[in-house]
């Protein structure tokens, strides 16, 4: 903001363009704490001391910020405060406004971080009785992690194609900064419907993921409502934030390779499934035919049994055929030997040959004695009848 | 048909009992014995012809019957 040079200020509005200015100079400063107070509030008052000379700056923390970090700011604690100048109106003084505080001495920070490790372990935050198991074949994944960088392209490339709904949330995950936005993502994702919430970031010293170390977000992943999944890339000092997921692992791959594992056992299972299936069907084919066969089989004795009883019947025909046959033939003969009986036995045949037949009275003359001398004798021959008369009898 | 059948057996039967009276005669009846031979050589006839007509009925059927089986 210009200062208009004609113009005469007030102290308060010289003040308020003065800090117009001075909210834009954001630094980072490194000091050893000197004196350092809380309000009745909760806001930290403190002095940074410059370890060579010893020059003071006076520092403000507001208690909504100072209590994101998990730093007790004590007196001789070198830290790195991030920040802008202010005056304070009420008294005139320059003070520093710390956004974010870290701690600068690698001593202090492995002590901050043992110190909270086993305040927390003591309070059973990292029990392995109270981790929950990454449920089967996640659907709805939510991920925490900076667009930047290569982390989440190795997730994602990762990641098999199983129809994962996943949803991202891009937070700073290097830096004090990032405390506050990994705080506001697992707040966010708080409220939305997902299975299995990843944090995921790429390796590090202790120093840059001191974030991870920190005890508000250590308790939001222990209190978060879905499993956590954790995957931070450390050397030495596994981040709280992963001893306190229900899951970790050192990489962003092995996540995802995490994720997959219930898919791709289902697949394995699937596959068999799918085998055992043909095989069986397989199976009912090969019965299938085998009743076929029979059936096949079947018909053709069947169609035998047909055959043989069509033959019997020929044959029965053809016995019946002879029979009759022979039964023509007996009747013919039959009729041929009456014949001949008859034709024996004809008389006219018998007279045409030369037999007569001599009656007396119609008497036909067997004996001698049959006929009286003078008597007249009628002899029957094949074409008439001859009229005589008995002369001798011998 | 049966009552033809029928006829053929009667006259068989009758023929039969002619040619018994013929066998079993102790006098000779020329003009019986004439009558007799008459009816026997009608009836003879008649049993032939018929024999005849049975038997290419029969193989009529015959041939029916064989057709029926070439064409199975």
């Amino acid at each position: 903001m210009e200062i208009e040079k004609d113009k005469i200020y007030s102290v308060s509005e010289f003040i308020t363009v003065v800090n117009a200015d001075l909210k834009w100079m954001k630094a980072r400063i490194v000091g050893e704490v000197g004196e350092a107070k809380a309000g009745p509030t909760g806001h930290m008052y403190f002095t940074l001391k410059d370890e060579k000379d010893g020059t003071m700056l006076n520092c403000i923390m507001w208690s909504s910020k100072y209590r994101l970090f998990g730093i007790t700011l004590e007196p001789g604690k070198k830290i790195v405060a991030y920040g802008a100048p202010e005056i304070y109106a009420p008294n005139g003084r320059l003070s520093f406004i710390a956004d974010t505080i870290e701690l600068a001495g690698e001593g202090d920070i492995k002590k901050q971080y043992d110190e909270l490790k086993n305040k927390l372990a003591k309070e059973g935050l990292f029990d392995l009785e109270n981790k929950r198991a990454i449920p089967k074949y996640p659907h709805k994944i939510g991920v925490i992690t900076s667009k930047q960088g290569a982390v989440i392209h190795d997730f994602l490339n990762n990641i098999g194609k199983f129809g994962f709904d996943i949803k991202m949330i891009d937070s700073r995950v290097e830096g004090q900064g990032a405390v506050e936005d990994l705080l506001e993502s697992i707040k966010t994702f708080r409220k939305k419907d997902i299975d299995v919430l990843v944090i995921i970031r790429g390796g590090g010293s202790m120093e840059s993921l001191m974030p991870f170390n920190n005890e508000l977000l250590v308790r939001e992943v222990v209190g978060f409502p879905v499993p956590v999944l954790v995957g931070i890339g450390h050397d030495k000092d596994v981040p709280l934030v992963a001893m306190a997921a229900d899951r970790s692992e050192s990489t962003p791959t092995a996540v995802a390779n995490l994720l997959n594992e219930s898919w791709e056992q289902a697949l394995l299972l699937l596959e068999r499934f799918e085998r055992k299936i043909f095989a069986s069907y397989g199976l009912i084919f090969e019965k299938y035919k085998t009743i076929e066969n029979k059936f096949k089989i079947s018909l053709q004795n069947f169609k035998n049994n047909i055959l043989n009883i069509g033959a019997n019947l020929d044959k029965q025909m053809e016995s019946y055929f002879t029979g009759f046959i022979l039964l023509c033939d007996k009747t013919r003969e039959k009729l041929n030997g009456i014949e001949k009986v008859v034709n024996l036995n004809n008389p006219e045949r018998n007279l045409k040959l030369g037999y007569s037949i001599a009656s007396v009275g119609g008497k036909i003359v067997r004996k001698t004695s049959d006929t009286k001398i003078g008597q007249d004798v009628n002899i029957k021959v094949s074409d008439g009848i001859i009229v005589s008369e008995v002369k001798e009898i011998k | 048909m049966a009552k033809e059948t029928n006829n053929l057996n009667n006259n068989l039967k009758k023929l039969s009992e002619i040619s018994d009276w013929f066998d079993n005669r102790e006098e000779v009846d020329v003009e019986e014995g004439l009558a007799k031979v008459k009816e026997a050589v009608v009836l003879i006839k008649e049993s032939k012809e018929r024999l005849k007509q049975i038997e290419n009925e029969f193989e009529e059927i015959k041939k029916e019957v064989e057709a029926k089986d070439d064409g199975k």
